[in-house]
């Protein structure tokens, strides 16, 4: 019985080859865009779930304030864990992490390289996560102050093949670390990351020499910069947790009295936020709704395509009734069917999401693999092609299963009005969907060329920048160098990235502060040509001069003057970092973090030398040379290092990196899904001409022309489209403006927005069927009346 | 075998009955013949479809083998259709995307009957009504004669034991439809009853009763 249903379903998908082919891409590139984003979808929801006791480790947040200016700091203080594991015994184990800002080049033998990600750490790293020591003692893997701890990878960057236990690294020429355990590299899918791991008893000696108001890493709760995870005991409450740690805290430090605790479950952290706001979690809903539109397009072509052909197979189903076949045998017999032609769309699909893949990483930022003996890909796979199969069969099956053999044979059957029904409304669905992403598209394009065109406030052309490492310290000498070179014609320097900078301190006061109030600033340390350079307008008072006094002066940013409440800001104390000083000056507002928040209070102040970044003023055309005569500077003083430089330009565009991606795979995906609708409304279209070719040939006889064929075969799509049109605008237009509340500063939609959005779908459609509608009108009528 | 009292059916047109047929009595024995003779729209075919159980009456009982069609369930009338009943088209209406060995086969799968047996029905019948070499051929490579053939080949493989043939020399030439008789003589014969709707008094004949139907009631029996 099988072998015959899949012979007679081989025999009318080659006896229709126009609509099998029709139906087989559609689905094919439903079914690719729909796995590749499905497979991004798992990637992203499979962080961190990989530890055997993820489920009873949480991360420590802290939430501090009350109101509109709650903060969520992501990082705690050391203590805390500490305390927790004393004093919880709910607490079973914490880590802690931290990163290392100490060190910045590594030497073995002759060679040396700069690590950017090491972390100093609790032994319990190791044994709380699944990040099992391979090489080395598991039970201690920190001995000694100077033990460290390295990946795979790195091991053999630095020593080939050789055991590295016992190897002796030496850090910036002050210190030398030993290699005293080994770990598997990090998997993809971790947010924890590192090359080195060294010893909290490093981090101790580095911070607490000399006089140091007797704290330490067990009762400092000054220091905010610790990833602090605790391991629970298996079912422990999570509820009275944070008023727990909160006392503890207090207990410490008793004036930190907004202070807030929130746990983390291990598994949320890398989608969620704790304070609500959206996190990557955004993207993600963003995608699987996406994901979940381009198959159900996909679906709603076979199902339209295959109930509209339904009439023309009544009499093969009214037969098989006649000779005796039972209503679910032949349900059987279109179920298999479709499962044929998605068998062929499967693997066309299949095919295709291996060879897109590399693209498909490049567009989304991720290092998928398609490898097939992985389970998960095929958890994917399945859930995508039976949920779509499942959709697009049952319908036609039980539609074409049902009709009465007698009226059927005698072609009595003519279109149902519900059926004709049904399928409009699977079109104005499919064109819904694509005119809501038509308007996606135009918007996040509009958003994005208003951002990269917004006044900053500050002039980040043609500016070159680096960090200077051990050039800082011989700061006027490399800029009196730097200056003399063709090509340069400006220098500054500030402990800052002036693009995306999000340092804060709450460590300030003056007049007017209210008891127990905190204003957070953004500390901006610069040298006296830092404000120049940048063109930024000083409003009131002025700039810096390079005077001693410098050192006691402030300028603070309009938005600063304003939290402040002062009135004549110009002349007011200010203190700040211990310093009692003086506000200088009043600098316009200007954008140091990305467009999507709001211009946060910042601060200058003179910082007469160590300085982390120098940024170089030059032109488009003199830039070769600027950046030459700056890595030849770079040498004499970082000779171990490779010279890394980036212009403001590019770092700026990378701020909007994500959405310039999401802008991009949202073109991608938007030019899909109508491709997709399309096919779909083609094959009506095509179908409607051939039903209607009798009709349309009669209809030339009596003299109709041909654009009033076309007319009247079109006519009826573009109602649907315009229905689906009415229907899209005022859920894109919601859905876009959600997506703009991310941003502080947007664009408004406007009306235009939609008559571009809906002319395009119209000019789509109208392409799409004319090319059938003009070949049924221009056909000799005689011919079409002749094969009746 | 059949029994159908004060048949009755009915269209409803502006809110009137409008009567196909009124009032048909009928007994048919095991292994007869019945010719069913009238001029167009006298009901022949719905009578037909009624008695194959392809149409339902609007009014009266029909007793098939014994059992009260009227009363029975879509699934036990399908289940006794598929067991005595084959039924022949003059539009032969055979499967154009099956080939003959296919469309002869098709009502033995839905009665899940094995393939190894269907193998040896089908070659049987095929052998029987001398068309095997046109086993692999598709209904459009094929004569009308050759396509009712094969129609009437299927509607007996199942071994029906009442056949059923709405005008099946229609589209065939005299040479073919006399064929198409002697075949229906033959089998009649071998103790298959046969009702067939025809338009000629020559293959009306055949039969050992005729039923002459107008305006839905049956004029004469003969």
């Amino acid at each position: 019985m099988l072998k015959n249903y899949f012979k007679t379903a081989w025999r009318t998908l080659v006896k229709n080859k126009f609509y099998t082919v029709i139906n087989i891409s559609g689905l094919a590139v439903g079914l690719t865009i729909g796995i590749l984003i499905l497979l991004w979808v798992q990637d992203e929801f499979s962080y961190d779930a990989f530890h055997s006791k993820t489920k009873n480790i949480y991360k420590l947040e802290n939430m501090v304030g009350t109101g509109s200016s709650r903060q969520l700091w992501t990082q705690t203080a050391s203590a805390i864990g500490v305390l927790a594991k004393k004093n919880i015994p709910d607490v079973t184990d914490e880590v802690r992490i931290s990163y290392n800002g100490y060190y910045g080049l590594y030497k073995y033998g002759n060679k040396l390289f700069a690590e950017p990600n090491t972390f100093y750490t609790d032994p319990s790293l190791f044994s709380v996560f699944d990040f099992k020591i391979i090489k080395g003692n598991a039970t201690n893997p920190f001995p000694e102050y100077n033990s460290i701890v390295i990946t795979e990878k790195t091991a053999k960057k630095y020593f080939g093949n050789d055991d590295p236990i016992g190897k002796v690294i030496s850090a910036d020429d002050k210190i030398n670390l030993k290699v005293s355990g080994v770990i598997k590299d990090f998997p993809k899918n971790s947010s924890i990351q590192g090359d080195m791991f060294f010893s909290m008893d490093l981090l101790q000696k580095n911070m607490y020499t000399g006089n140091n108001d007797g704290r330490n890493l067990s009762n400092d709760f000054i220091q905010y910069s610790y990833t602090t995870f605790l391991l629970m005991k298996p079912g422990a409450s999570l509820s009275s947790l944070p008023d727990k740690l909160r006392k503890l805290h207090l207990g410490v430090k008793s004036d930190d009295t907004d202070i807030g605790y929130v746990m983390m479950p291990l598994k949320k952290m890398h989608l969620y936020r704790s304070d609500g706001s959206d996190g990557g979690l955004a993207a993600v809903r963003m995608f699987i709704i996406i994901a979940v539109l381009i198959l159900v397009i996909a679906c709603i072509n076979y199902v339209n395509l295959s109930t509209a052909r339904s009439m023309l197979r009544a009499k093969e189903v009214s037969l098989r009734k006649i000779v005796g076949a039972a209503r679910l045998q032949l349900f059987m017999q279109f179920i298999i069917e479709t499962a044929l032609l998605f068998v062929f769309a499967a693997l066309i699909s299949l095919t295709l999401v291996y060879f897109l893949m590399p693209y498909f990483n490049e567009f989304s930022g991720k290092e998928l693999v398609v490898n097939l003996v992985d389970y998960r890909i095929w958890e994917v796979i399945f859930i995508a092609i039976f949920g779509t199969l499942i959709i697009s069969s049952i319908y036609p099956a039980i539609l074409l299963s049902s009709f009465e053999p007698l009226k059927a044979m005698k072609g009595k059957i003519a279109a149902k009005i519900s059926d004709a029904l049904f399928r409009k409304i699977l079109v104005v669905v499919q064109f819904t969907f694509s005119v809501i992403l038509i308007t996606g598209t135009i918007i996040i394009g509009k958003q994005l060329s208003y951002v990269r065109a917004m006044q900053l406030g500050y002039d980040k052309d043609h500016v070159l920048s680096f960090n200077m490492i051990n050039m800082n310290k011989h700061y006027d000498a490399v800029k009196a160098d730097l200056i003399k070179q063709p090509g340069i014609s400006n220098i500054t320097s500030a402990d800052v990235d002036i693009v995306n900078y999000g340092g804060e301190t709450g460590d300030n006061s003056w007049d007017g502060k209210q008891p127990g109030e905190t204003l957070m600033l953004s500390p901006i340390g610069v040298d006296k040509d830092f404000i120049p350079f940048f063109k930024m307008k000083i409003t009131e008072g002025s700039p810096f001069t390079g005077a001693v006094s410098d050192s006691a002066h402030f300028i603070l940013n309009e938005t600063a003057v304003k939290a402040a409440r002062l009135a004549n800001p110009v002349g007011h104390k200010f203190k700040m970092h211990g310093i009692d000083g003086t506000i200088i000056g009043v600098a316009k507002d200007f954008h140091f973090t990305s467009m999507r928040e709001k211009i946060q209070p910042a601060i200058f102040y003179y910082r007469p030398a160590g300085y982390y970044k120098i940024y170089l003023k030059t032109t488009g055309a003199d830039a070769p040379r600027a950046i030459a005569a700056a890595e030849t500077e770079w040498k004499k003083y970082n000779a171990g290092f490779d010279f890394n430089y980036s212009f403001l330009d590019d770092e700026y565009n990378n701020l909007y990196k994500s959405e310039t991606r999401t802008g991009l795979l949202y073109n991608v995906f938007a030019a899909i899904a109508i491709f997709i609708s399309c096919l779909g409304l083609f094959g009506l279209a095509s179908y409607t001409a051939q039903v209607r070719t009798r009709e349309i040939g009669v209809r030339k006889v009596l003299g109709a022309s041909v654009a009033g064929i076309i007319q009247l075969l079109a006519v009826d799509f573009i109602k649907l489209i315009l229905i689906s049109i009415v229907i899209a605008v005022p859920v894109s237009w919601y859905v876009m403006n959600k997506w703009l509340e991310d941003f502080a500063y947007k664009i408004n939609i406007g009306w235009s927005v939609f008559v571009l959005a809906g002319f395009l779908a119209i000019l789509i459609a109208v392409i799409t069927i004319s090319f059938q509608s003009v070949k049924a009108a221009i056909a000799n009528p005689v011919k079409s009346l002749r094969t009746e | 075998m059949i029994e159908l009292k004060k048949i009755s059916k009915w269209i409803t047109i502006n809110g009137r009955p409008n009567f196909i047929l009124k009032d048909i009595n009928l007994s048919v024995k095991e292994g007869e013949f019945i010719s069913i003779m009238g001029p167009s729209g006298s009901g022949k075919s719905t009578l037909l479809n009624l008695i194959g159980m392809l149409d339902d009456p609007s009014e009266g009982e029909y007793f098939f083998m014994g059992n009260a069609v009227h009363s029975l369930k879509e699934r036990q009338r399908s289940h006794l259709y598929k067991q005595y009943i084959g039924f022949v088209f003059q539009a032969y209406h055979l499967i154009d995307e099956l080939t003959v060995y296919e469309n002869i086969e098709t009502p033995l799968i839905y009665q899940n009957i094995k393939s190894s047996e269907r193998q040896a029905m089908v070659a049987d019948i095929l052998d029987r009504f001398q068309i095997v070499g046109k086993k692999d051929l598709f209904p459009t490579q094929l004569s009308g004669g050759q396509q009712q053939l094969v129609g009437i080949a299927r509607a007996l493989i199942a071994k029906p034991k009442l056949l059923l043939a709405d005008e099946p020399t229609g589209n065939l030439n005299s040479r073919q439809g006399e064929e198409i008789m002697e075949l229906f003589q033959q089998l009649n014969n071998d103790g298959v009853a046969i009702i067939q709707v025809t338009h000629s008094e020559k293959n009306a004949g055949y039969g050992s009763r005729i039923i002459n139907l107008l305006d839905g009631r049956i004029e004469s029996v003969n």
